[in-house]
């Protein structure tokens, strides 16, 4: 996707293929799980029957980075995970996305701690950010779909890119 | 002989089978959440909120700072002012870092108003978003009734 990427300018053709390969992205979201503490049994339970993460095409969850879309950070990161952390996120190939789950993985929970480290925003950039002690697999969902709402406002091919202003909680479009 | 036949009519294959072809016309397990949301149980402790009398819409809240003193990672800062002949305090801001709670409650815990709770835990959990400046509720995001957006796809 590398030569298209980000290289036209609005006509007819370009936003009806951005559309579909939005479709594409938003509706195949290979998770990568990255369960690091009780965050991982939501996690586990969304991807179960019950809830069935499936339901949004996000149910293939991938034990090797290089088939992941999507790394959903499930519990405490610390300090020793960080350098693993940032090295599977690189090894994912584009395009890529990052769910934080659960408080300490926000912002490092009840662990103000010098081994805990205090937020995975740190490491690599989250898009989504759910909160919870741990989440339900229903806000895991709605963070999903959360997720989703902004893949689909991405500009894909076009020349447009969103960007999270400061102080702003929505991402808006500007000219790349 | 009888394991040999066994193996050949494939009893043991028919009989996993069986158990699968049993499960089958059982109806379907899953919750298709954004439509149906599960109930939560009576001592469910979602997201903080304040809440207003219900009558009257007047504020509860006391501006005690009890609440901002239990909590255990010191998430919660408000402060009112006294106007002059009143004898309640009046409040001005209540922040909630709701990025590091742990929904302990025992903020809610706490709260002495009566009869109507000015601080209460919430049935909302559905809390996504996608900065983490966002994350701080401001009093105006607290009171219940400003219910984080919903999903109706």
């Amino acid at each position: 996707m590398g030569l298209i990427d980000h290289k036209f300018e609005d006509n007819f053709i370009t936003t009806n293929l951005d559309t579909v390969l939005n479709w594409a992205r938003q509706s195949s979201l290979w998770p990568m799980g990255f369960g690091l503490a009780c965050c991982a049994i939501e996690m586990m339970a969304t991807g179960g029957p019950r809830f069935d993460s499936a339901r949004f095409g996000a149910e293939v969850f991938r034990a090797s980075p290089r088939q992941a879309d999507l790394m959903i950070v499930a519990g405490t990161v610390t300090k020793k995970m960080a350098p693993v952390l940032r090295r599977l996120y690189d090894q994912m190939p584009e395009p890529k996305w990052v769910i934080s789950m659960g408080s300490c993985s926000n912002a490092g929970g009840p662990f103000p701690t010098y081994s805990v480290l205090q937020g995975v925003d740190k490491v690599v950039p989250v898009d989504v950010y759910i909160s919870g002690c741990p989440p339900r697999p229903e806000a895991l969902l709605y963070g999903l779909m959360r997720l989703q709402d902004k893949i689909r406002k991405e500009g894909t091919v076009l020349r447009r890119e969103r960007v999270i202003k400061a102080g702003q909680t929505e991402p808006i479009l500007v000219e790349g | 002989m009888i394991h040999f036949l066994r193996k050949i009519f494939l009893v043991d294959l028919l009989k996993g089978l069986w158990l699968t072809l049993r499960y089958t016309p059982q109806p379907a397990f899953t919750f298709q959440y954004p439509k149906e949301r599960r109930p939560t149980s009576p001592r469910f402790r979602g997201v903080l909120r304040l809440q207003l009398e219900p009558g009257t819409g007047a504020q509860t809240c006391i501006v005690c700072d009890q609440c901002a003193k239990a909590c255990p990672d010191d998430l919660i800062s408000l402060g009112g002012h006294r106007e002059p002949g009143q004898k309640l305090k009046a409040l001005d801001y209540f922040d909630f870092n709701l990025s590091r709670c742990s929904f302990c409650g025992l903020c809610a815990e706490v709260c002495p108003t009566k009869p109507v709770k000015a601080l209460i835990m919430s049935e909302d959990y559905e809390l996504g978003s996608y900065s983490r400046e966002s994350q701080i509720l401001r009093v105006d995001q607290m009171y219940d009734g400003v219910a984080i957006e919903s999903y109706t796809r």
